[in-house]
């Protein structure tokens, strides 16, 4: 699963990641973000990942990996210890997303977050219609097997983050590829955005 | 290539302070090298053996005619590639494969040291490897890797002499020894010094060994390196060579005589007051003694890029212990990587066949060699 695609997602975070930064990117699957991030903006990247095979692969192409959980090894990073914290497409997958905002906000200055849209129309199509859980390109799990536990909307997610003391601070324009200005909900984007792209930090 | 070498370092005038307040001079140590040593001196990687292991990481052992502990991981074309490196495993001091120990002559007395030896920590032993590489003319090790206590001399090294270390992989061990690992270790010290022929470390002149202490020392070890779940499938409750119980203490079954045979067959290669020795320097051993209890401090100038490795079922060096280090090393934001081999192997797990280990290790080990 991956946000619209691969190239367009890297661009999009790519474009906001100042060169140099320190980042780690958690749930960095085969590495291959962090691998974008060091060529384009020289970073200095480390990454988290939960399957073992994929930590191998990582650190095959030199990549400092550790094999983790999201869920109950961010706690091991002290306050402030990077830039920026990056989660795609991994939100829906944790137990307690909640906490894990918290701690995404905690350990770096600030975090970006992507998701998949539950709110997107074709899903609610898919539910209205057909009376089926989705399975698409983006969700591409049946409901028995899906490791995703929480599937959230974008205005879902606006609203944990109210609650959280958490600052959203731009969202992603999927179209436009690049990230702007937060300014509230917007009716387009929770109907037709496939995807949640944003950047948060602590209030 | 892979010839045993014994070198002298340091003098009676100018001996190697040790923790324990004494000196020890001159030093043998006894070394292994495979492979060869660039003209810039940039591919050597230091191993670090184990409580029981030598220098003989790659080749034949004279003694017991195996081959050597970590053949699996150091060889041509194998995750340390003696096609590329140089690979150096050096004896530790204390140990007693011709490295200055208890049972090697004090050059004062024309003697065997026995408990005139001094006391000695993980620290000294990494100070001795220092001058043996220094001896090298080697300015950077590439990596120093080791399991088990070999994982400690890592720790050592990234912290005492952080410069020299260009990368490392701890695999299999801990920052300090838990009550649980003194207690094993003190088990086994007291079953040597309870067998009458130990004789308070005077036996080498005479006919009778402590073999029996020693051995049963090595039984209760045999037992942490492996987990239940491993034993209970090599061997469940299955007898030895027979269909009934004997009713008498003979090793009815399997896992006895699995035991015993290990016993009987250690003490033909270690010395029981290596044994003594090297398990005091262990428990000994805590990387933040200097450090105010600080696993920060003591990683403070640590700028070498790490791999940390353990595995599901050592209940010896666990996953929670060897987390802390990459904790430490992850908050002092250094180059870190970890990952938590799945087996039913128990600690001996970085001793065998284990690909998804040997994997990660290749990884690691191409992957930062190409950068340089």
């Amino acid at each position: 699963m991956s946000l619209i695609n691969k190239t367009k997602e890297f661009k999009i975070i790519s474009n906001i990641i100042p060169p140099k930064s320190n980042i780690i990117d958690i749930g960095c699957n085969d590495g291959s973000l962090i691998e974008y991030l060091k060529s384009n903006k020289n970073v200095n990247a480390r990454g988290m990942e939960i399957d073992q095979s994929k930590v191998r692969t990582c650190l095959a192409k030199g990549i400092s990996v550790v094999e983790g959980d999201a869920d109950t090894d961010l706690f091991d990073y002290p306050d402030n210890l990077f830039d920026y914290s990056i989660l795609t497409y991994t939100l829906q997958a944790t137990k307690n997303p909640k906490i894990v905002l918290e701690q995404l906000v905690r350990i770096a200055q600030k975090a970006i977050v992507s998701f998949p849209n539950f709110g997107h129309w074709s899903i609610a199509t898919s539910l209205f219609f057909n009376r089926e859980m989705p399975v698409n390109s983006k969700l591409d799990y049946s409901w028995y097997e899906t490791p995703n536990l929480h599937f959230c909307t974008i205005n879902d997610f606006i609203n944990l983050c109210d609650g959280l003391n958490i600052k959203i601070e731009k969202k992603a324009d999927l179209r436009k590829l690049k990230f702007e200005e937060f300014k509230g909900k917007s009716l387009y984007d929770s109907y037709f955005a496939d995807s949640g792209l944003f950047l948060i930090s602590k209030k | 290539m892979d010839e045993n070498k014994i070198i002298e370092l340091s003098s009676r005038e100018n001996p190697l302070l040790l923790d324990c307040g004494k000196s020890l001079g001159p030093i043998k140590i006894a070394y292994t090298t495979y492979g060869n040593l660039n003209k810039e001196k940039t591919n050597a990687v230091l191993i670090c053996h184990a409580l029981t292991g030598d220098q003989f990481v790659a080749s034949q052992h004279p003694i017991t005619k195996k081959e050597g502990w970590w053949s699996k991981v150091v060889g041509p074309n194998k995750p340390i590639d003696t096609n590329k490196f140089y690979v150096i495993c050096p004896n530790i001091i204390g140990g007693c494969m011709g490295s200055t120990g208890p049972k090697e002559i004090d050059p004062l007395t024309q003697k065997e040291y026995g408990l005139n030896f001094p006391v000695i920590t993980i620290s000294d032993m990494v100070k001795a490897q220092k001058l043996l590489i220094d001896h090298l003319s080697i300015e950077k090790l590439f990596c120093v890797t080791g399991g088990s206590m070999g994982g400690m001399l890592v720790l050592e090294w990234l912290s005492k002499f952080p410069e020299y270390v260009h990368s490392a992989i701890p695999i299999a061990t801990s920052v300090n020894h838990s009550a649980q690992n003194i207690a094993l270790n003190e088990l086994a010290r007291q079953s040597i010094m309870a067998d009458p022929n130990w004789k308070s470390g005077n036996y080498y002149e005479t006919d009778s060994q402590p073999t029996k202490g020693l051995s049963v020392a090595r039984m209760a070890a045999h037992i942490s390196y492996l987990s239940k779940e491993s034993l209970h499938q090599k061997f469940g409750r299955n007898l030895q060579d027979k269909s009934e119980l004997d009713y008498s203490f003979n090793a009815d079954f399997q896992i006895e005589s699995y035991l015993r045979h290990q016993g009987i067959t250690f003490v033909d290669r270690f010395d029981a007051n290596s044994y003594l020795y090297i398990t005091r320097a262990m428990d000994y051993f805590d990387i933040t003694k200097n450090s105010n209890g600080s696993l920060i401090e003591a990683f403070k100038k640590t700028k070498s890029k790490v791999l940390c490795i353990s595995f599901t079922s050592d209940w010896l060096y666990p996953t929670s212990e060897n987390k802390k280090i990459v904790k430490t090393l992850n908050a002092l934001g250094i180059d870190v990587s970890f990952l938590e081999i799945e087996t039913e192997n128990g600690h001996d797990s970085f001793l065998l066949n284990e690909p998804e280990f040997f994997d990660a290790l290749d990884g690691f080990i191409s992957s930062t060699w190409s950068e340089i």
